[in-house]
């Protein structure tokens, strides 16, 4: 007897982050999608309007994004108005006949309320967190309620490492076999090594994050000096923006190092390659990470990478191609000489084609095609079923969130008298002519 | 003479020709009569009644009943303000493109555009910040805003489909649209 033909998902992704923001999140949902569509599934992305840009879009391969006009309210999320959304999302989902929501980040308040709607309506929903939380501080304590809340009826999760995974669970009382392990990939195309690697005696150590205090840019301050002390052929170039700015330039005068540090400021994505390959190590000192994505950039273009043993970084590279130590300035020292020492053992080239195998978009896009496949398999609850998962997440929380969810569905039923579900008109799958960005998709 | 019309809940669609000359085709888009009205109406009366209840058996004060009698036309005002009746679009190959709205009231606004001012008629899809609909759209020369057919009514795509081939054929734009997979 055959096997049945693999079942074509119709997947809606959801996201405060995506094009033209840059970031991990917004490279995700935009790779996914590609490599999904050329499994033959259908994706359809909603995000929130980027100044004039908003309607409908098409991006590479037919892709289509709906830029909902509600205007970003903090850190580029939307304001969580709970039912605000429930009509737009309601009438996306039935005109693109969607099947599986897919949620991306915990800090999105469009992803948190799209998958709430969606629940109410009886859709299959999937949420990736791409990031690690706290516990103890009172912003965590907060989002992690809301989490609970969010993955309290959620059909299957997806972290982007074993120590997200964790956290996770941890956080939000999901059911671990109901969390999958996918770590994000590299479009190795885009990060291509130098054809000759910088020469000379001088190595250059290459620094790419936002200069914030999770970013370890204060253990960087504390670090160069000493490096540069210890290796006088040594020269830093740092690429990024932000508060932390101010003590490495302070830092530059008191160590008088303005040829040996380079401040490059904000680095846009498409010009991070051509910063990466004039040097020969990458150093990131973050003290939180769920999966750094600039890690598989800098393997990717050749570099060495000299990381702060935290959160799922352990878990990115193999231990050839990295150098691990903990997030205290004396231990990054060594770890930057004991690269230093390795340095001659390291072809580029090789890296390159290493990275290409070990990360790549068509893989991750088969595996979470198995996760989609989970979710579909998942049985259809009625709301007085899933209120008793909404009753278990607190005391009081648990009321409250059982409320929301049954004001919510009263919301979805007087829309339903308002505007019936016959009366959204379905919309035609659009396949342009052109095949555009072949062979981006070819590579990775 | 109706050539051809559809009809749905809310909406019917009218190929007309008036003139002798079989050139000028009329596309209407008429907007049938809808319950929610009489809601209002309903709501509106039962406000009223509430306030003058208040006044001549429990009585309260007169000023009850202006204040409902305000809320009541605001309510009127704001949910039946100049209704639509119809939407008209009279094609003119060799002259141009007239945009009519009709109104309740018997008032009428046109709006014409010239036939070399359109570089093409397209059918888009909007997104407000609560729907998302099909909409047709003249592209203007020389003008960075798309010009609207129909302003206040949103008819379903196949009503719409008939007005955009009759644009296209008017404008001699080719119909390119995307592949539609089956």
């Amino acid at each position: 007897m055959g096997d049945s033909p693999p079942q074509k998902h119709r997947i809606l992704m959801v996201s405060d982050f995506y094009y033209p923001n840059f970031g991990g999140v917004e490279n995700h949902a935009y790779y996914l999608s590609q490599c999904l569509l050329k499994l033959g599934h259908k994706v359809v992305v909603v995000t929130h309007a980027y100044g004039n840009r908003s309607g409908v879009r098409y991006m590479t391969g037919s892709l289509k994004v709906y830029y909902v006009p509600w205007r970003p309210f903090c850190n580029q999320s939307t304001f969580p108005t709970l039912y605000g959304i429930l009509p737009i999302i309601r009438t996306i989902l039935i005109r693109e006949r969607i099947t599986v929501v897919h949620g991306h980040q915990t800090f999105s308040t469009l992803c948190h309320d799209a998958l709430l709607h969606a629940r109410i309506m009886g859709y299959k929903v999937v949420f990736t967190d791409h990031s690690l939380h706290g516990f103890g501080d009172v912003g965590s304590i907060h989002m992690n309620k809301v989490m609970q809340f969010t993955l309290a009826d959620v059909s299957q999760a997806i972290c982007v490492s074993h120590t997200s995974k964790e956290n996770t669970v941890l956080r939000s009382g999901l059911a671990p076999e109901k969390v999958f392990v996918i770590p994000n990939a590299v479009d190795t195309a885009m990060f291509k090594p130098a054809l000759e690697r910088p020469g000379g005696l001088e190595i250059v150590v290459v620094v790419i994050s936002r200069l914030v205090y999770r970013k370890g840019a204060d253990l960087l301050v504390e670090v160069i000096p000493e490096v540069c002390r210890l290796h006088p052929n040594v020269r830093f170039i740092i690429g990024g923006d932000g508060p932390k700015r101010v003590r490495l330039e302070e830092m530059r005068e008191k160590h008088s190092l303005f040829d040996r540090v380079e401040l490059l400021g904000a680095v846009p994505h498409a010009q991070v390659r051509s910063v990466l390959i004039s040097g020969h190590i990458f150093l990131t000192c973050s003290l939180t990470e769920a999966f750094c994505m600039a890690i598989l950039e800098a393997a990717s273009c050749g570099l060495l990478t000299v990381s702060t043993r935290v959160g799922g970084v352990p878990e990115v590279l193999p231990d050839d191609m990295i150098v691990l130590a903990e997030p205290d300035p004396g231990d990054i020292v060594q770890a930057i000489q004991k690269a230093i020492y390795m340095l001659p053992e390291i072809d580029p080239q090789v890296m390159h084609n290493r990275m290409r195998e070990l990360y790549n978009w068509r893989d991750v896009a088969k595996r979470t095609e198995i996760v989609y496949d989970r979710a579909s398999k998942c049985p259809n609850q009625s709301l007085l079923e899933s209120l008793s998962r909404y009753l278990s997440c607190g005391a009081w929380a648990g009321k409250l969130f059982s409320l929301v969810m049954i004001l919510g569905f009263l919301f979805w039923h007087l829309l339903e008298l308002w505007q019936p579900a016959d009366d959204i008109e379905e919309v035609p799958d659009v396949i342009f002519s052109h095949n555009c960005d072949e062979e981006m998709l070819q590579k990775s | 003479m109706v050539i051809f019309s559809i009809s749905n809940a809310r909406y019917t669609y009218v190929h007309d020709q008036k003139y002798p000359s079989k050139d000028v085709d009329i596309h209407h888009i008429v907007s049938r009569r809808s319950n929610a009205k009489y809601l209002v109406y309903a709501t509106a009366l039962l406000v009223l009644a509430c306030a003058l209840y208040l006044y001549v058996l429990k009585g309260k004060s007169i000023s009850f009943v202006y204040y409902s009698l305000l809320f009541d036309i605001f309510l009127v005002k704001l949910l039946l303000g100049k209704p639509v009746k119809k939407e008209s679009v009279v094609i003119m190959p060799a002259f141009g493109v007239q945009l009519e709205t009709h109104y309740v009231s018997g008032k009428v606004i046109r709006y014409f555009v010239p036939i070399d001012n359109i570089l093409k008629p397209v059918l888009i899809e909007c997104v407000t910040p609560v729907t998302c609909y099909w909409t047709l759209s003249l592209i203007i020369r020389g003008e960075s805003e798309m010009v609207l057919v129909f302003k206040n009514l949103r008819p379903p795509v196949k009503m719409l489909v008939h007005v955009w081939k009759a644009l296209c054929a008017a404008t001699d734009s080719k119909e390119e649209t995307c592949t539609h997979a089956e």
